[in-house]
């Protein structure tokens, strides 16, 4: 038993012909906290996905804890896991997306309880404490009645990171938390991620914040084109990027680092 | 005419508006029922539903109620006049607010369904407390123009013997020969009432939240 | 309980000729209803704000009551007032005024949807006034109201149907009719059912073929 949350094992994904994932090998060790960073099409999004079985592999395993996400190992091979079951190893996984995908129809708390009542079938009563103990969490309460669209990007991303805890799950997948967000709003979803870093939380965040990367994360995976070209401490990454297109990359960072500055 | 025709055309408003509200929301049901089969991957159903919204699209209504009521009792059915007005309003009314959601489930974005399977739903799950709501809220304004072509189409139910506002405008104005003051009233009462749904309609339109980000 | 549809077919040629009347009511009917609609939307559009104004009571009346109730005033209720029609004039015109406010809604969306950036356009290049009416705004207005008018068609084959009611010889009626006759009323309604049904999906399989055709022209 490996004390892996979660196991990327010879992963490579195709759409039609294009190759977006080339055998991808990462292990993401519990407790700890993985930045994909690459520039935009390197598959780092999709590489995400596939932890969370939104989009199959092509070839290869991720096993989550232990357990083969999406598949079943029998003794006739593999077979695709039944919905349950796939829900059941979900249910390890919380995601949060670059769209919030907050439901419209819900208010704050009806977005984080849904999955407590529907899934968990706990009484209402119960389902908003516990879902309001979340809001709190990423500082929220008053905020429970509000429906999304009276919410701003950065209150409706925190939100969603409160319903992706709701269930507990023990390990978080974030895709571009901060994509979304105008500059001024993204400082209050990185302080709650960074909270949840602090508090233990395994992560994996595919993310362009260089900055939360290098502050927070605990390894950093460079994607290029599909494939996961370094993968190592931020210090080792930031410090001395001898590889030529992890280098090309951060330049464009700190070009827009020097722009923001004058 | 007398203001005693026009009360009685009044309280035969009361009859179309009920029987008309009852079909739309039994149609809301029926309609939400042949969302969920027709989404649910099974050819067979998906066909089904097929034939169900087509044929009750493309047959006029009165010819769908004449069937009824006469076949009805054929196969051993009796039903009050009521009933049977109900039924064949609520399965013409169903046909198009099923193709009316069609559209809103289609436009129910990807990102909440997949935050919905994320979240430990399942399939039906998802269907009922994520999409249906959705695509009910986004068709909303497309529902109270179907609830106002209902009420108008009530006018036919009188084929089926149940007395409303046609019926009743029709069995007046053959007892006092004043069909022009009769029927215009008539028409005047459907007005207001449609005028009514429309501003209702409007308003809770502005008051609903919960419409998706473009 | 035993079906018997041979009485039925065997009146074939009734039939025929009740779906006949149908049809001619129908294509004239929309006929009218199209050319008043749109001469109605463009009074509107271009006749300054008391056309305007006059004409939308008469369109928001007629939308808003029943057909049925419409022609009844107007078969029912025109003698009393010396318009005494027959039944298949009074049926043409009443489907045809019906008709002509739900068209002359869709005429003015369509006036409404032609970015007025094209009309600037086309006054820049020297257009006169009419020239830019012709050549510009009712040609781009024609494919934007295609598919709304073509779903409205159908719409008026169907409510050809409430014509038997003020005895016009249409389908409906002539199949009733042949109905009680032989003792098949249920016999006649299905028969009626599937002929309405292949006509309304002939008439949507068409109307897609002309939409398809159209839309190679170009909508932006």
């Amino acid at each position: 038993m490996t004390d892996a949350a979660i196991l990327v094992k010879n992963v490579s994904k195709k759409f039609g012909d294009t190759l977006v994932l080339r055998d991808i090998n990462l292990e993401v060790p519990r407790g700890q906290v993985s930045c994909l960073i690459g520039p935009s099409g390197s598959g780092k999004s999709t590489l995400l996905r596939c932890m969370a079985f939104l989009e199959q592999a092509t070839s290869g395993t991720i096993t989550i804890e232990g357990e083969p996400l999406g598949f079943v190992e029998g003794p006739n091979g593999r077979r695709l896991q039944t919905a349950a079951e796939l829900r059941q190893t979900r249910s390890k996984i919380g995601m949060v997306f670059q769209q919030f995908n907050l439901w419209p129809h819900m208010t704050a708390l009806g977005n984080v309880s849904a999955s407590l009542r529907r899934v968990r079938k706990l009484s209402k009563a119960e389902a908003e404490d516990r879902a309001m103990a979340q809001l709190e969490k990423v500082g929220l309460k008053e905020r429970a009645g509000f429906y999304p669209s009276q919410l701003s990007g950065g209150q409706q991303q925190r939100v969603a990171i409160a319903r992706a805890l709701a269930l507990d799950p023990t390990i978080m997948l974030f895709d571009e938390p901060t994509s979304a967000l105008d500059p001024e709003l993204t400082g209050e979803v990185l302080n709650v991620m960074r909270a949840l870093a602090d508090e233990g939380m395994t992560m994996v965040v595919v993310t362009h914040e260089i900055g939360f990367a290098a502050s927070v994360g605990n390894k950093i995976c460079f994607l290029d084109h599909g494939k996961l070209l370094f993968h190592d401490t931020p210090e080792k990454v930031f410090a001395a990027p001898r590889e030529p297109r992890l280098e090309q990359f951060l330049d464009t960072y700190l070009d827009r680092g020097a722009i923001m500055l004058r | 005419m007398s203001w005693k025709l026009f009360e009685l055309l009044l309280q035969a408003s009361l009859m179309t508006i009920f029987v008309s509200f009852i079909s739309i929301l039994a149609g809301l049901v029926i309609a939400i029922v042949l969302s969920a089969m027709r989404m649910s991957g099974n050819r067979w159903l998906y066909a089904g539903t097929g034939m169900f919204i087509s044929f009750f699209r493309g047959v006029p209504l009165l010819v769908q109620l004449l069937l009824i009521f006469n076949l009805l009792p054929l196969i051993g059915i009796t039903l009050p006049s009521l009933a049977t007005a109900i039924i064949g309003l609520s399965l013409c009314t169903a046909a198009y607010q099923a193709e009316n959601l069609r559209g809103g489930f289609e436009g129910v974005p990807i990102g909440l369904i997949e935050s919905a399977e994320m979240a430990g739903f399942s399939r039906t799950q998802s269907f009922f407390w994520i999409r249906t709501p959705i695509a009910l809220r986004m068709t909303f304004p497309a529902l109270v123009n179907e609830a106002i072509l209902i009420l108008k189409a009530s006018s036919l139910v009188s084929v089926v013997g149940l007395v409303e506002l046609t019926k009743m405008a029709q069995n007046l104005s053959a007892s006092t020969y004043q069909p022009l003051p009769i029927f215009a009233s008539a028409g005047l009462i459907y007005l207001v009432i449609n005028w009514g749904v429309a501003v209702v309609g409007r308003r809770v339109e502005n008051a609903l939240p919960g419409l998706p980000a473009k | 309980m035993s079906f018997d549809f041979a009485v039925i077919l065997a009146k074939g040629p009734e039939i025929l000729m009740g779906l006949g009347v149908t049809i001619l009511i129908w294509i004239v009917g929309t006929f009218f209803a199209v050319i008043l609609g749109f001469v109605v939307a463009t009074a509107r559009r271009f006749g300054g704000r008391l056309v305007d104004t006059l004409l939308t009571l008469p369109i928001e009346v007629l939308r808003g009551t029943p057909f049925l109730v419409q022609i009844f005033l107007l078969y029912f209720g025109g003698p009393y007032i010396g318009l005494r029609l027959d039944p298949i004039t009074a049926g043409l015109l009443g489907l045809s005024v019906y008709g002509a406010a739900y068209y002359a809604e869709i005429f003015r969306a369509g006036y409404q949807s032609v970015p007025i950036g094209h009309v600037e356009a086309a006054t820049c290049v020297g257009f006169s006034r009419g020239q830019t009416i012709l050549f510009v705004l009712l040609p781009e207005m024609a494919l934007l109201v295609m598919p709304p008018s073509l779903n409205m068609a159908v719409i008026l084959l169907k409510e050809t149907a409430l014509l038997s009611l003020i005895t016009v010889p249409e389908m409906t009626m002539t199949v009733s009719a042949i109905g009680s006759q032989q003792y098949a009323f249920v016999e006649s309604l299905v028969v009626l059912a599937v002929v309405y049904w292949a006509l309304v999906e002939l008439a949507n399989f068409l109307g897609r073929m002309t939409e398809r055709k159209l839309s190679k022209l170009g909508t932006t």
